[in-house]
This record gives structure tokens, C-alpha cells and sequence, in this order.
């Protein structure tokens, strides 16, 4: 085994002379630092062993076994009678739902959010700066604040094809607020579009373009990693929302799958091999979604802190 | 707007501080002149966001405060009662163990969570190959559902789950760990802290990689050993990271909902676990007591606020911008 570099926050062994003894005790330490750090990992995976280990057995061997016993066969059964589980609407309806919630939200904030990033950053008028710490300053109340105004302001809103006459009951309160701007989605951006140099928008500018050409030109096409982690945040957090849903989604199959999972919870205490496979087939998109943009995940954590 | 979890302020508000607004200063001293009046312009760009703000934001926030002093069922019309709500409030068994939850459920989780992710950021800040591979098992609970992780885990925590049956190998007799008042909130806890892991090891990461290496090469050469070089250098060159994941895990603990609901709710009456924020959606939109929802939230609203201004007093004590 060679030895890689070391790390920098090891620099004792920066400055080691070779010699056979010192290299097998650095192998020696290699193997225990990926073992330990495997191990690590797996401890911290065990939920997720856990689920997808009873999600395949019976219920009869999940109360009769060993915790980490093998089940018997491999019991997929569970997943069909999970999905079909419920009267009237299979989970691919939640699927749906989730999904279409997720989606428009993520589009609204795509837009409204990087053309507010654009005024904050590029446009010169006056009262910017107020008005940015104001939308600053919206970022420090918690949403459960003003959860019953906007319960309200929803049950104004006419919507003839619901049951209601409004809003409640539509999946239109989870995903209409994302086309109004958002003070993170729009802090995030403009932090981007500052550091493009204002030379390409001075020449767009010379040759006659308009704020818009320019945002839409010039700005929005280079903005396009900092677009994709708004927008797998966006979607993530919209995909695991559970209090919305659970306030203005009033029947079976308006649910999301968060709503859907819990509601089948109530219905099925005690089968836990369906109820593992329903949070097994809950969590895949987004964890399918991490294991490709990781790198996203990680760098909008770090630049600004986002979390689910 | 509930994306917005109230999680994110902490970065905003430091950011807005530092680099950001000092590279803004520069840009606004640069094109000076010919496009002062961008006004038409802003407001077509600032509209969506505008009509958002009054609306969904801080229009509302007002709008609760008025709500808060109303008697309010949603069939008749509301009926101004002064601060009744508050004063009932305090006086609300069910209100006060939601307090009280609340509060030993951000007391505990905040520092076990930072500490944690602390020690597995340094473990996990290795320059090997495979690295990422092995930090993706850790970084795994960042993208799930807190419904379905709180499902996973209440059969963990089942009778004859997971613990028990680990317990029983050590001798330990079994638990009903979400049925016992006493450990239903440990219990929970520990979950959160599993789920709240990787967010704040991931920016433990990136501050331990932002150290410059020459600082432990120069304790090095003074002969520090392990501990000093951590107490020395990491530790006050990390305060900044501790400081930001701190203010996120602090509000991000005195909003917690969906563990709760998936939790507490399989009959457990005597609600053991409630929060602050189970018992504003519980009053406001299971009993329609909408004045009562609306003070609960403005008191969840000034704790936080009073919290985090707190917080950021603190700041210049103990953390160190390099």
C-alpha cells in the first residue's frame, strides 16, 4: 500500500523519516482509520438497515427474531400491499402530488427569487439597502408565526373547483407563495451575482441591451450552480414538508407523501414490514437525488447553511 | 413561506455583516452616475417579491398579533378579548408542558448535536482515498423526511424493536422508550440528533478545512500535543462555525413538529411530548381556537427572538473572525 498524502490536520506525521518500522505503523494506522470510519458509518446507517431489512420480512418473523436475523425469503409482497394499501388512491397518487407541489415551488422560487437577487445585486435605486435588510429581517421569523393569517388569507381566495369555494383543501397554498419571492432563495443568488464583473453587463449595456436582456442573457445562464442548489433544496424541503400539507390538504388523494406515510401510519399500527417499506419508498427519490448531486447538497450547506 | 425555515438566519445575518455588504459598497461606488434612476426596472424585478412580503410575511405578522387578542372560531366573527389569550395561556397545563418540552428539548439537543457533529467532522476530515464514499454513509439522514425517519424509528423504539433487543443482549430489561413520559423525550432526541447530524458536520468540515495548515505546523514546532493543538488552534479558529451551526440548531430545536406529530400521536393522550409548535397547530387548526394559536405563536415568536438576540450578544466574547 503506498502512503497517501497526509492530511493537514495531522502535520506530526508531516515530517516522519521512512524507515520500514514507521511505514508498517502508518499502514497499520491506515487500516484502523478506515475500519473505524466504516464502522462509524454503518452505526450511523442502522436506521436505514433496520428499514430496509424489516420491509422484507413477515410480521409474524419480525416479532419472532433476532434483530439482525436475515429474513426467511424476500417478502416484496410488502411493498405491493403497502402501495395498495390504502382505499381508493395508491401511493403513486401521493407520488404524484408531492411531486407536482415540489416542482411548482421550485419553479417559483427559481424566478422570483433570482430577479430579486438581480435588482439586489445589479439595479441602482433608491431605499435598496433598507429594503434588502427588511427581506433580511423576514429570514428570523419562524413560519409557524404567521401559519394562521395565511390559513385565513386562503379561505378569501376563491376557487371554484374545490369543495371548500376556496383554497383550503387545494394543493394551491403549498406551492402560489413560491411565485412571491423568498428572502433565502434571493440572498443566496444575489450573493452569486455580486461576484460576476460588471464588465459583460457594461458591454451588453453599450451595445443597447435592457436590464432584462441583461438578467436574462447574461446573469441567469452563469448563475446556474448556485440555480441548482436552490433548486434541490427547494424541492427537498417541499418533498418533506409536513405541516402545510397536513393544514390545508383536506382528502385522500390531495395528500403528499409525507401526509400519505403518516396517515398510514395511523391506519396500520404494528404492521412495521408495510410501514417500512412506505418510509423505504418515502425516502428513495431524495436520497436517489443526494447520491447524484452530493456535491450540491454540500456546497449549499456550506456556503449558506441551508438545512431540511 | 415555510420553507424558510427560520433556520437560515444565522449565515444571513453574518454574511450580511462581513464580505457581502463591503463588496456591495464597492460596486455602488463604481457605477455612480448614469444609472442612479434603475426604479421602473427594480420595481418590475422587486414586484413578485414585494407583493410577497406584505402579504405572506410581514403583513401577517401583524395580523397575528391583532388575531392574538381575539376569541376567534372561524363560524362566528372574531371578538376582541383583550390579552385573555395570554393570560389563559399561562395558565394552560397542556400550553405549559409544551413550554416546558420545548425548552429541555432545545437545552439538550443543541449542544449533544453540536459536540457530535464536532468530533465525527474531525474524524471524517481525512485526505484518503474513498473518503467521500465513506462520508456519504454519514451524510446519508441529511435528505430524509423527518415523517419517515420518525416511522423507522418508533419501531426502533418499539417494544420489540431494535433497542430492546440490542438492550436484552447486555443484560438490560425493556423499555417502552415513547410509551414512558419519563424517556418518550430523550428518546426523540436522540433521533433528531441522528437526523441533525450531517448538516452540521458538513459545515464543521468546511470550517476545519478553511484552517490554515502553517497554524498547527507553528503549536507544532512549540511541541503541542493532540489536546493543545485542538484547544489552540481548531477549537477558537472553529468558533465562527460553532457560532453559525449554533443559531441554526437553536431555532431549527424551538420549531420542531413532524417527530412530534408522527410520534405523539399514536395514543398518547396525555401528550408526554407536545412542542410549542404541535400545541399552535393543535389549538389552531384541530380546535379552531385561532386567537389562542395566534398569542401561542407570537410567544414562540418572541422566544426565538429573544434567544437569538441573546445569542448574538454573546458573539464577541467567544468567536473569532480570522
Amino acid at each position: 500500500m503506498t502512503v497517501a498524502p497526509m492530511p493537514h490536520s495531522s502535520p506530526e506525521a508531516s515530517h516522519y523519516r521512512t524507515s520500514a518500522r514507521r511505514r508498517t505503523s502508518i499502514v497499520l494506522r491506515r487500516l484502523a482509520l478506515y475500519t473505524g470510519l466504516t464502522a462509524g458509518g454503518l452505526a450511523m446507517m442502522i436506521p436505514f438497515l433496520w428499514m430496509v431489512q424489516t420491509s422484507l420480512k413477515t410480521r409474524s418473523e419480525v416479532f419472532a427474531s433476532a434483530p439482525f436475523s436475515f429474513p426467511t425469503g424476500l417478502h416484496w409482497e410488502n411493498y405491493t400491499n403497502m402501495w395498495n394499501a390504502l382505499p381508493g388512491v395508491t401511493f403513486g397518487t401521493f407520488f404524484q402530488n408531492s411531486l407536482f407541489i415540489a416542482t411548482m415551488a421550485t419553479i417559483g422560487q427559481l424566478i422570483t427569487c433570482s430577479m430579486a437577487a438581480y435588482a439586489f445585486a445589479v439595479l441602482k435605486f433608491r431605499g435598496k439597502s433598507i429594503l434588502f435588510a427588511l427581506i433580511l429581517a423576514t429570514l428570523i421569523i419562524p413560519f409557524q408565526v404567521v401559519l394562521v393569517p395565511n390559513f385565513i388569507l386562503y379561505r378569501y381566495l376563491p376557487w371554484p373547483y374545490s369543495d371548500s369555494g376556496n383554497w383550503i383543501g387545494t394543493n394551491l397554498p403549498l406551492w402560489v407563495w413560491a411565485f412571491f419571492g423568498g428572502a433565502f432563495g434571493t440572498f443566496l443568488i444575489r450573493q452569486f451575482f455580486l461576484t460576476i464583473p460588471s464588465d459583460l453587463a457594461d458591454a451588453a449595456r453599450v451595445d443597447g441591451a435592457n436590464p432584462w436582456q441583461i438578467f436574462v442573457r447574461i446573469y441567469v445562464p452563469l448563475a446556474t450552480p448556485v440555480l441548482a442548489t436552490l433548486a434541490i433544496f427547494q424541492f427537498m424541503w417541499s418533498w418533506n414538508d409536513l405541516l402545510d400539507p397536513l393544514i390545508y390538504l383536506r382528502d385522500l388523494p390531495s395528500y403528499t407523501t409525507t401526509v400519505g406515510l403518516a396517515f398510514f401510519q395511523g391506519q396500520y399500527i404494528g404492521n412495521w414490514p408495510a410501514m417500512m417499506a412506505g418510509a423505504l419508498v418515502s425516502l428513495l427519490p431524495m436520497i436517489i437525488l443526494f447520491l447524484l448531486a452530493q456535491r450540491y447538497f454540500v456546497r449549499g450547506i456550506t456556503i449558506s447553511g441551508l438545512k431540511g | 413561506m415555510s420553507i424558510f425555515s427560520l433556520a437560515r438566519t444565522g449565515s444571513v445575518l453574518r454574511r450580511a455583516r462581513g464580505g457581502a455588504s463591503a463588496s456591495a459598497l464597492e460596486r455602488t461606488g463604481r457605477h455612480r452616475g448614469p444609472r442612479d434612476g434603475e426604479w421602473r426596472w427594480a420595481l418590475l424585478f422587486l414586484a413578485p417579491t414585494l407583493i410577497g412580503l406584505a402579504v405572506l410575511s410581514a403583513g401577517p405578522i401583524i395580523a397575528t398579533l391583532g388575531l392574538s387578542l381575539t376569541s376567534w372560531d372561524m363560524l362566528e366573527p372574531p371578538t376582541f378579548v383583550g390579552i385573555d389569550n395570554y393570560t389563559n395561556l399561562l395558565g394552560d397545563a397542556r400550553f405549559l408542558t409544551a413550554l416546558r418540552n420545548t425548552f429541555f428539548y432545545t437545552a439538550v439537543s443543541v449542544p449533544l448535536g453540536l459536540i457530535l457533529a464536532l468530533g465525527l467532522a474531525m474524524a471524517v476530515n481525512q485526505r484518503i482515498r474513498g473518503i467521500s464514499w465513506i462520508r456519504t454513509m454519514y451524510f446519508l439522514p441529511l435528505v430524509t423526511s423527518s415523517t419517515a425517519i420518525a416511522i423507522v424509528w418508533l419501531w426502533m423504539y418499539s417494544p420489540t424493536g431494535l433497542f430492546n433487543n440490542l438492550g436484552s443482549v447486555f443484560g438490560m430489561s425493556p423499555q417502552r422508550w415513547i410509551a414512558n413520559p419519563t424517556l418518550a423525550l430523550p428518546s426523540i432526541i436522540v433521533m433528531s440528533t441522528w437526523q441533525g447530524l450531517p448538516a452540521n458536520v458538513i459545515i464543521f468540515l468546511a470550517g476545519l478545512q478553511g484552517i490554515p495548515s502553517e497554524y498547527y505546523d507553528a503549536v507544532s514546532v512549540d511541541g503541542a500535543g493532540r489536546f493543545a493543538r485542538f484547544r489552540y488552534v481548531t477549537l477558537p479558529l472553529l468558533t465562527p462555525s460553532i457560532f453559525f451551526t449554533g443559531i441554526l440548531a437553536l431555532i431549527g430545536a424551538f420549531q420542531v413538529f413532524d417527530q412530534i406529530y408522527v410520534m405523539a400521536n399514536p395514543g398518547k393522550p396525555g401528550g408526554a411530548t407536545i412542542t410549542l409548535v404541535y400545541f399552535i397547530y393543535e389549538t389552531g387548526f384541530r380546535n379552531f381556537h385561532m386567537g389562542l394559536a395566534s398569542a401561542a405563536s407570537w410567544i414562540l415568536f418572541l422566544i426565538v427572538a429573544v434567544f437569538t438576540i441573546i445569542y448574538f450578544r454573546t458573539q464577541n466574547r467567544w468567536v473569532h473572525y480570522q
